[in-house]
């Protein structure tokens, strides 16, 4: 399943500033900040059970992260990743000409992808390293 | 057996947002942290994680043919000077999450190599600063608002996770001496396209639409000037709930809007802060009302003054000339680094591999990178050198500005780790070693 014409914000959260202070390269930083927050409503349309991976898709790129439903709603057609490696894959990185790149605000779309491996964050930004 | 020895630190400031919480009291042994107090659980962790761990570094690394070996002091400033001294337009970043007089020390070290100087404000409240320098503002003290503000404001602010205890300590549950009954005394307002725990706890909560901030910002203050706009509502906000803000906002004794990434890294930038300060303005004409960005990094205001009152600009000063000049957009790390034009990074207590977007952090890759980190994190592993420092306001002291300007000591609990040295030490050191290559 799929969902288009959606919104991304990305975000501090408390469990992600405690995962980047306890090991960036670690299982808790995956679960804290490789995320994707839905509302529940706009799950519900996925058809898929929470911690299912969906690739998240900007203009600006796409990541594999794992769904959860939000505890900060409701919001629908809003989705929110915390910040970090995998919302900066899919953030806006025009700054206006104020040096700031746009890290909310994005026009996303979002599939289910069942079988996906959502990476950590060392192997993510490694990607980038190759190209 | 026999039972360590615990000493307990009391006073102590925590070295992680910007509210600078300085209550916590800290229990070391053996040289470990082994128990906190008063702390919230980011703080907490990040005294624990300078703990022996499998993930901080205890001795510089140089990179050779894809793995790090570690090195001497001297092999690793000497290669770090190396990647400095040919690189063309060398870019040094971070110095958020460091003390005051290591921030000094990286001015004078990009002065010299006529470098690109950038703090970590230039991805956060670079557009505050922005907003200020053009309208000014009407800022003070959290004490100020803790002892008086009657009506809180969160714009684009989720305390609840980004400043844990700022709701405790300042602007929420706190007793203020104006405001004797704490909570009840308070009314609180947040506006956020998400209701977000912050918001779940407020009085009021406005939902606008993303990215539409500037023109609900607008909106309140044509109804604040008493013009009838003709629209049922304005970013997703009915009418109706804009005129009921206008009026509790006008009623209050003294007012505060505490404003945070929403404003900032949304579309329109420093133009949302310019209008959240016009507007703040403009309700002095009614009652008192002031407002504060909601810095993140704990000593990010620091790096803005330090930069500022040495080279007069407060982030994104180019040096290439010879003398430092100004101009975010042009000369802000990620709009360097999406251009490629920077062929070699050091990294000062940042980790912008992670915080970056892809395309500026690819073209970051492509050229050497020497990282001033304790922790493995996405852009160490990637680095050609790591200098292991101290943490800062842990393992040694320093000078720390809290969000609100307000210079505070950083208290030293413990030892530094094998050959782990503070950030300004490092910095002193490789600014020698350029020198001396250099032949000066």
């Amino acid at each position: 399943m799929s969902l288009n014409n959606l919104i991304l914000l990305t975000g501090r959260t408390i469990n992600q500033g405690v995962a980047l202070e306890g090991g960036k390269n670690t299982k808790e930083n995956v679960r804290a900040a490789g995320i994707c927050t839905f509302d529940k409503e706009d799950f519900k349309k996925l058809d898929c059970i929470a911690g299912t991976p969906v690739k998240v898709t900007t203009d600006y790129g796409e990541v594999l992260v794992y769904s959860t439903i939000t505890e900060e709603g409701p919001h629908p057609g809003i989705i929110f990743i915390p910040m970090g490696p995998w919302g900066n894959q899919v953030v806006n990185p025009d700054t206006q000409g104020c040096g700031t790149p746009t890290f909310k605000g994005m026009k996303a779309k979002v599939e289910v992808v069942k079988d996906g491996r959502v990476l950590d964050a060392i192997e993510l930004i490694g990607k980038l390293k190759e190209a | 057996m026999s039972q360590k020895k615990i000493i307990t630190h009391h006073d102590v400031l925590c070295p992680f947002c910007g509210t600078l919480c300085d209550d916590l009291e800290v229990d070391v042994a053996d040289n470990e942290v082994v128990e906190m107090r008063n702390s919230c659980q980011i703080g907490t962790k990040k005294f624990f994680s300078s703990n022996p761990s499998g993930h901080r570094y205890l001795k510089p690394q140089i990179k050779e043919k894809g793995s790090f070996r570690d090195a001497t002091w001297d092999e690793a400033l000497d290669k770090a000077a190396d990647i400095l001294l040919k690189a063309k337009r060398p870019l040094l970043y971070g110095f958020s999450s460091t003390e005051c007089e290591a921030q000094n020390v990286g001015v004078e070290l990009a002065e010299y190599l006529r470098a690109i100087l950038d703090n970590t404000a230039s991805v956060c409240h670079g557009p505050s600063l922005l907003a200020i320098q053009d309208v000014g503002a009407p800022l003070s003290t959290l004490g100020e608002y803790k002892n008086r503000a009657d009506l809180v404001i969160f714009w684009g602010s989720n305390p609840v996770h980004a400043h844990p205890r700022h709701l405790s300590r300042y602007s929420d549950y706190v007793r203020g001496y104006f405001r004797k009954d704490g909570r009840n005394d308070r009314f609180i307002v947040v506006v956020d396209p998400r209701k977000t725990h912050t918001a779940q706890i407020a009085d009021l909560y406005i939902q606008v639409k993303p990215n539409e901030d500037y023109e609900l910002l607008n909106a309140i203050r044509a109804v604040l000037r008493g013009v009838e706009l003709d629209a049922k509502e304005v970013s997703g906000v009915p009418m109706e709930e804009i005129k009921k803000l206008v009026e509790i906002l006008k009623k209050c004794h003294f007012g505060v809007i505490f404003f945070g990434m929403g404003l900032t890294q949304s579309v329109s930038h420093h133009r949302n802060v310019d209008t959240a300060i016009c507007l703040t303005r403009e309700l002095n004409d009614h009652t008192k009302f002031l407002l504060t960005p909601m810095r993140g990094h704990y000593n990010v205001a620091g790096a803005n003054q330090v930069f500022t009152w040495t080279t007069g600009y407060a982030y994104s000063i180019d040096f290439s000339r010879g003398y430092g000049r100004y101009n975010p957009g042009e000369f802000s790390s990620v709009d360097l680094l999406m251009k490629d034009e920077v062929d070699a990074t050091l990294i000062v207590a940042s980790d912008p591999a992670s915080n970056f977007p892809a395309g500026a952090v690819r073209n970051m890759f492509k050229h050497p990178i020497i990282a001033i980190e304790p922790h493995h994190t996405p852009t160490s592993v990637y680095a050609d050198v790591i200098l292991p420092p101290a943490f800062a306001g842990i393992e040694c002291e320093g000078t720390a500005y809290r969000m609100d300007k307000v210079p505070l000591r950083l208290r030293k609990v413990k030892e530094a780790p094998e050959e782990c040295l503070p950030d300004r030490e490092i910095l002193e050191r490789l600014l020698e070693k350029v020198k001396e290559k250099e032949g000066k």
